[in-house]
């Protein structure tokens, strides 16, 4: 397994001995050591994938690092959340995703319908296996837990990722679209319910 | 760290960039700053008139009515406000001026009025509220002098005036740099404070400007006679064009 | 000597009696005292220096505050970081250097050392690889979008960085343009030209968690 290690709050140190890791394109700021780099893009293989990745507009491009070295990344001076994943699924916003170990599974997947009138749909991408996962956070990220008992909103635009037993929902609100205000537009709240953990940012997508 | 409903803190801040406001009852706070929240919240407009008397009493800010919205219920609420610091200020039969853009939320024990600095806020009374800045804030003793752009407020003070450095001017002049419609620098003006009290520096206000100042502007246009309101628009154009 | 210190990640203060401290134009926010302030093409630079961002069409854009008083700086929120020399020379790209006094002296120097037509090039794409450089012994500032990393440099492992991500350096280092690895043409990110800057020898380069000219 690759190793991930923050150099600060907003660099990510990846060591890589004869290993190959994924990253946001673009991210990387510095690197030493004999390292290879190639053009992917995220989002599953195959035709399914190819097709899944038009319908949710997703498909970003992923540089791929193989060699030994170290490999720098960051992206926009935000603060960077490293996630272990131990046969695990997470499901992930892709603009959050910086980089990820090469062994874990990528797919995406419907999250929902946007809304009632529009019918647009969402895609959320999904990360599982064993491996690590970093996540850009505008601010420091929070951890917020969600039980039977407990269910958690948020705000879509500060919402990182989630992993565990949860189960998403779009609520749509009234008051909410008045309370958002005109500045996002997003007329809906995330409700997170089951067991599991849900990752947010202090911020609203940029 | 994983918070839940029990383990997040009570009217404290998640981290230097997050806030939990423990919600029993109402709060105001301003639109678009809310990230997550447990429990049974609702969120109501200030101007819809559901809490008129909650309003008449604490919200004395017409111009900013559409910024502020009232959170019901009982719950833990986070507020953040795109990476920016978050402070929470407890006032005690005091007062505290701030950049209306900044102001996150204030309990209904404080009244809230326009300053007659456009764009700022006076918070008044006793109680809590929570403003963001950009970097930690900076507390100043008077007699200082500030530039606009990194002012967040001041507290227990009369207001400022505006202080020109002629010989910076002098400088610029002598360089053949033209100040026409161009944007003046810390450098040659600043806002001077002197008195009693402190005054809060931020580090930059750039990325924070809310839609206020526009609003505060428009506003104003309303009293304006046609050819007024013509040479307004030279002016803007001009301004547009030295961009 | 002037007194630097940090009141906080992103403010820097400088106290001065009866001193001079040079910093990028627009980046005093308050002060104390008696202190005026002057526009300032060249800081403590020579004429050779002058003349070549003249023709470079870079101009650092500086400001002298003279008196005595207390004088805080920060820049658009970015993190500061201070740096003290001993009788050393330090890099700093144009845009980041904050703030430093007459106990330096500035020049300006061409970061690859491609002769002419390297100058050239950079000055054509805007890159900005024209580095202030300062040395002596005293204090200076830099402002990085987020806080600046150092990265050591040794004679066994070299050290590529995005010239967007690059701050400063100091020590014993020759850097080179690199346009081999094309780690950011088949992005299609828009930066235009795609060179790594090459550091080799014993030294320390600052980077900041951020390309210059992003979307902050």
């Amino acid at each position: 397994m690759t190793a991930f290690r923050l150099e600060n709050k907003r660099l990510l140190e990846v060591t890589l001995q004869n290993e190959r890791v994924m990253a946001r394109a673009g991210s990387m700021v510095a690197y030493d050591g004999q390292i290879k780099f190639d053009k992917s893009i995220l989002g599953g293989e195959g035709l399914f994938g190819a097709l899944k990745r038009r319908a949710g507009g997703e498909g970003m491009p992923l540089m791929s690092s193989s060699g030994t070295g170290r490999v720098y990344l960051a992206e926009n001076a935000a603060e960077v959340v490293v996630i272990p994943l131990q046969q695990e699924r997470i499901f992930i916003e892709s603009s959050s995703l910086l980089a990820f170990d090469d062994g874990l599974r990528t797919n995406t997947v419907f999250a929902g319908l946007r809304g009632a009138t529009s019918g647009q749909g969402l895609f959320t991408t999904t990360l599982e296996g064993y491996g690590q996962v970093a996540a850009i956070s505008d601010g420091t990220a929070i951890q917020l837990e969600v039980s039977p008992h407990d269910p958690l909103f948020v705000d879509p635009d500060a919402f990182i990722g989630y992993k565990g037993d949860v189960r998403q929902e779009f609520v749509f609100d009234v008051n909410w679209k008045t309370f958002v205000g005109q500045s996002s537009g997003e007329s809906y709240q995330l409700k997170f319910t089951g067991q599991g953990v849900v990752y947010i940012q202090p911020s609203e997508r940029r | 760290m994983i918070f839940n409903s029990q383990t997040l803190p009570a009217n404290d801040n998640v981290n230097s960039y997050a806030f939990c406001m423990d919600v029993r009852g109402e709060a105001f706070i301003q639109k678009g700053k809310m990230i997550a929240y447990y429990g049974a919240l609702r969120f109501e407009s200030v101007s819809a008139g559901a809490y008129d008397a909650l309003v008449r009493q604490s919200f004395n800010s017409p111009l900013y009515a559409n910024d502020f919205v009232v959170a019901t219920g009982q719950g833990k609420l986070i507020l953040g406000d795109r990476g920016n610091n978050i402070d929470s200020y407890d006032l005690e039969d005091g007062n505290l001026t701030v950049r209306s853009a900044n102001v996150l939320g204030f309990e209904p024990s404080l009244v809230c009025q326009e300053s007659t600095v456009p764009g700022y806020l006076t918070l008044l009374g006793t109680g809590k509220f929570l403003a963001s800045s950009n970097g930690p804030v900076h507390f100043i003793e008077p007699p200082v002098r500030v530039d606009e752009d990194a002012l967040l407020g001041w507290a227990d003070m009369p207001s400022p005036s505006y202080r020109y450095d002629y010989g910076y001017m002098r400088g610029m002049f002598g360089m053949a740099r033209s100040f026409v419609g161009g944007r003046s620098s810390g450098e040659e003006k600043q806002l001077d404070f002197t008195g009693q009290g402190a005054v809060l520096v931020q580090s930059s206000e750039m990325g924070l400007v809310g839609r206020s100042n526009l609003d505060d502007v428009i506003a104003r246009t309303s009293s304006l006679q046609q050819n007024e309101l013509h040479q307004l628009l030279s002016v803007i154009q001009q301004r547009l064009q030295n961009r | 000597m002037p007194e630097y210190s940090l009141i906080n990640d992103k403010m820097l203060s400088v106290r001065i009696r009866n001193e001079e401290v040079f910093a990028r134009r627009g980046s005093m926010i308050a002060y104390t005292g008696h202190v005026e302030f002057a526009p300032s093409s060249s800081g403590s630079e020579g004429m050779q220096g002058t003349a070549m961002r003249s023709v470079t069409g870079e101009r650092m854009t500086l400001m002298s505050a003279r008196g005595t008083g207390e004088v805080l700086y920060a820049f658009y929120g970015m993190h500061v970081t201070m740096i003290s020399l001993r009788g050393e020379t330090f890099f700093a790209e144009s845009g980041s250097l904050l703030a430093y006094d007459g106990r330096l002296r500035s020049g300006t120097v061409f970061l690859g050392n491609q002769g002419m037509g390297g100058l050239i090039r950079g000055a054509a794409t805007g890159s900005g690889m024209f580095t202030t450089t300062l040395e002596g012994s005293g204090e200076l500032a830099i402002v990085s979008d987020g806080d600046a990393i150092a990265l050591d440099v040794t004679s066994d492992r070299p050290i590529f960085a995005d010239p967007q991500a690059y701050v400063g350096h100091r020590g014993n280092l020759r850097s080179d343009l690199v346009t081999d690895v094309g780690w950011k043409t088949f992005v299609g990110q828009s930066s235009g030209e795609s060179y790594q800057l090459k550091f080799t020898g014993q030294g320390t380069v600052y980077i900041q968690a951020a390309e210059r000219g992003g979307n902050r």
